[in-house]
């Protein structure tokens, strides 16, 4: 087991590593001169516009950068922002991914704890009125564009209603000696727009694949003969059927952990969320290099994390991956 | 059931129920999409809201008065300086505020002014102030208050070089600091300037908040705090203004102005700015730099292409009443304007039969010339909404005249990248300029050719009006105007709009004043009247 998990870090610190080093030169072998966002619309000289490459070192060769990059890598700096400087990538990453965590987070927890409730309950119900409604909101809701819907979130509840703030992470009029409830609250507040945007239009999946799961597990033998001995429907469904049918969710929860870190772009532009995926956009939208590869390390991190951790899970609950 | 009902019920109160009331201070908030990293003047020419903010915080010697005139000595109100005398023609002697002081409490000096200025003119820090300040040949004092500006020669606008561009900065903290580690050091972060409002903290990637000064020597700041807050998408910030969570939106789209009007609460504010748009022209051929374009090098097709755009009623449809036609590379602020001159007219058959002078055939297919058809291709930025909407328009009033456009809409870095090469036929440029007509040198003469002048645009006439109106050989006024007129017959460009800035303000704001080059510099004679009924008359 453990050279099995080994073999797994080690293809996965592997994957890590080509696909940073891709990134880098994809980027800079791509169109787009990243001073744009600097100069903006001055006029600017032609000594004016190198004395700012030298700055960003975007006059050394291409080699040359990318040993000034692995040589920062190995000592934790990923740089200057070329858009925010002087902010370091360190810092605009650390001060952005708590907002992040926070709403993807809320949105994982939303959907791997209501999906799942919702999938069973279907399954167990196949068939019935409120099945068929329930797979027709979830799939509703999954073919909206995040965007769309988040804007008219924003605008029936923040705008029209006044009853919930249409975007932000908090309050910036509220006091600064504001007690912490009151600023808990305040940013649930701003949170519940985005979270529910980014939930209505996720959880479908988590819904369908826990569904069809389960309607396969509730199918089987094992099943049928629990069902044969008596025990409850409670028990039959959650004890017997449910652990069988968690698989295909787990799957997914890997593939979806990259969204615990990132967010979603368009529901944080939308809603004014301080968070990584918004920088992210911001930064490949100005060509920004450091903070592309900063947050690009980021994602890579999480998703080939996310696929490790969903593999070592399958392994822990079911005996034959290990075994086969 | 019910407990769960209960929790849930509160919960809900919680939540959205109990929205955090505004403090009882007098506090305002301004959405922006990018919030200001180092809002240092003077040593960093950066973008544009490290810039406004630092006004709010470092004070010029003087400052523009509304006429906005750049010439002379008269066109200036005091701010850091409480006056000014000259000497000579090449001498300007400023007095300083004695009143004057650093947040930290230290007084503002002439040591300040010198040790800013030495720096500003130091290439090595920035190239671009350099060589702006390049007719300054030396910067002294004379005692704690009084400091001595030495030109190299005469010119009109040496009071406006010694005050616009470089905002003093404390000697007393930075002084001992080499020049190329103030850029990371600590003052960078918590600046501490001179003006109306101190730095209080910039919570990254969400706001920047700064205090009033109290002891402003100019008087009290209306508003005692004033918080940037960071909300990138257009949008959101719309939203931000109309649900009254903010107070002030700026750059708000003319489309938007009908929702902004629609609420009793808000009210617009346009005011003219300091950019123009236009279409550049590449004299050049983009295939070879070293050979002219095939097409545009013939100034009777580029005045063509000028005659064929219904300019008024373009800007009209995209910017409604809000903006206007230029004269030439001159935004509408600019006091060598002559609102009398209405530019090259709108005149499609005066566009046809330029292009038959400059050899040009029209036939079923459009025109054509030793078999080549009349096609061009025009680059513009599509994170310009403005720019992206104009392109459209223009496409199809030259297709009228059987001129074909074909649009290549780019990424905002690639367009700058393509600009930067010349590589374009016509580029939708948009240049944000100072209020200093001084800056058409940048953009328009020989010697700006592989610079700024990326049309390729040389006409040696032009060169000497703009050296005589800057340095003041001729009639002032009279030659700026030749040099217009000679830059529109020569049509190196189609200037098309410059547009406003329009605001969205929330009416418990009183005293609102907006300055065309500086935003935000007024903002300390704001007031704010909290439940007092909305004001209708402002």
């Amino acid at each position: 087991m453990s050279r099995w998990l080994l073999g797994r870090t080690v293809q996965a610190g592997g994957t890590f590593i080509v696909a940073v080093v891709l990134m880098f030169f994809v980027m800079r072998l791509s169109p787009g001169d990243p001073l744009a966002r600097v100069v903006g619309e001055r006029q600017i000289s032609e000594a004016e516009y190198r004395q700012l490459q030298k700055r960003f070192g975007l006059d050394q060769p291409l080699a040359a950068q990318f040993g000034a990059f692995v040589s920062g890598i190995v000592r934790g700096d990923l740089g200057t922002s070329i858009s925010h400087a002087p902010s370091s990538v360190n810092s605009l990453i650390r001060a952005r991914l708590p907002a992040s965590l926070l709403l993807g987070g809320t949105v994982l927890l939303i959907n791997f704890t209501l999906g799942i409730l919702i999938g069973v309950w279907q399954a167990v119900h196949r068939g019935e009125r409120l099945d068929r409604w329930l797979s027709f909101l979830s799939l509703t809701g999954y073919a909206l564009p995040s965007f769309w819907l988040g804007l008219v979130l924003a605008w029936i509840f923040g705008v029209h209603w006044h009853i919930l703030p249409p975007a932000g992470m908090d309050s910036p009029a509220m006091a600064p000696d504001a007690p912490w409830l009151a600023r808990s609250v305040d940013v649930l507040r701003h949170l519940i727009l985005p979270a529910a945007t980014l939930s209505i239009v996720t959880i479908a999946a988590t819904i369908r694949y826990q569904r069809t799961a389960m309607i396969d597990a509730l199918g089987q033998e094992y099943v049928r003969s629990a069902r044969a001995k008596g025990l409850s429907v409670r028990e039959v469904v959650w004890r017997h059927a449910w652990r069988n049918a968690l698989f295909p969710v787990l799957t997914l929860f890997g593939l979806w952990l990259p969204l615990f870190v990132t967010g979603s772009v368009f529901v944080e532009a939308v809603f004014g969320w301080p968070g990584l995926g918004a920088l992210t956009a911001d930064a490949i939208g100005g060509r920004d290099y450091p903070l592309i590869m900063g947050t690009s390390i980021l994602v890579s991190a999480s998703v080939v994390a996310g696929t490790w951790f969903s593999d070592v899970l399958h392994m822990l609950l079911d005996p034959r991956v290990r075994l086969g | 059931m019910r407990a769960h009902l209960a929790l849930a019920t509160a919960a809900t109160w919680l939540t959205v129920g109990c929205a955090p009331e505004r403090p009882a201070n007098t506090s305002i908030v301004i959405p922006t999409g990018v919030l200001a990293t180092s809002p240092v003047p003077t040593l960093t020419r950066g973008r544009s809201q490290n810039t406004r903010l630092a006004e709010l915080m470092f004070l010029r010697l003087a400052e523009l008065s509304p006429a906005l005139v750049t010439a002379g000595d008269d066109g200036f109100v005091p701010a850091l300086a409480q006056s000014w005398e000259r000497r000579d023609s090449v001498t300007l002697a400023f007095q300083l505020d004695s009143r004057a002081k650093w947040h930290d409490g230290v007084p503002v000096t002439a040591a300040d002014v010198l040790f800013t200025f030495e720096r500003a003119r130091d290439p090595a820090i920035n190239a671009e102030l350099a060589t702006v300040l390049s007719s300054i040949t030396e910067v002294s004092a004379e005692g704690d208050g009084t400091v001595v500006f030495r030109f190299d020669r005469s010119f009109p606008e040496q009071l406006y070089t010694a005050t616009y561009h470089v905002q003093p900065l404390p000697a007393h903290l930075l002084a001992n600091l080499p020049p190329d580690s103030i850029a990371g050091s600590p003052y960078m972060e918590a600046p501490v300037g001179n003006g109306p409002y101190r730095f209080d903290q910039r919570v990254p990637g969400q706001r920047l908040t700064l205090l009033a000064n109290e002891d402003f020597f100019l008087g009290r700041p209306g508003i005692e705090r004033v918080v940037f807050l960071l909300a990138g998408d257009a949008d959101a910030r719309l939203n931000l203004l109309l649900s009254g969570e903010v107070d002030v939106l700026q750059s708000v789209a003319a489309v938007d102005v009908p929702r902004i009007e629609a609420e009793p609460s808000l009210r617009v504010i346009a005011m003219p700015g300091y950019t123009v748009g236009y279409l550049l022209f590449n004299q050049r051929d983009p295939a070879d730099l070293d050979q002219p374009h095939p097409i545009l090098a013939d100034r009777r097709v580029r005045q063509a292409i000028i005659h064929a755009l219904d300019r008024k009623a373009m800007v009209r449809a995209v910017y409604h009443d809000y903006a206007e036609v230029p004269q030439g590379p001159v935004a509408l602020p600019h006091w060598i304007r002559d609102t009398a001159k209405s530019g090259v007219p709108y005149d499609p058959a005066q566009a046809k039969t330029l292009l038959r002078q400059a050899g040009w055939r029209e036939n079923d297919n459009g025109w054509q010339r030793d078999g080549e058809p009349l096609t061009l291709s025009l680059n513009y930025p599509t994170t310009s909404r403005g720019r992206s909407q104009f392109a459209q328009l223009i496409q199809e009033q030259l297709r009228q005249v059987g001129i074909t456009l074909e649009l290549v809409g780019l990424d905002g870095p690639i367009w700058f990248e393509r600009r930067g090469q010349r590589n374009f036929d016509i580029d939708f440029s948009a240049a944000g300029m100072d209020p200093s007509p001084s800056g058409m040198q940048q953009s328009w003469t020989c010697a700006a050719i592989g610079g700024s002048n990326v049309g390729n645009y040389c006409n040696p006439a032009v060169d000497s009006l703009l050296e005589s109106a800057i340095y003041g050989k001729g009639n002032g006024l009279a030659t700026w105007q030749a040099a217009l007129e000679t830059i529109e017959y020569d049509a190196p460009a189609a200037f098309i709009y410059s547009p406003p800035a329009i605001f969205g303000i929330n009416r418990r704001l009183g005293n609102v004043e907006l300055v065309p080059y500086g935003y935000w510099l007024d903002l300390w004679r704001w007031t704010v009247h909290d439940g007092a009924a909305p004001d209708a008359t402002d």
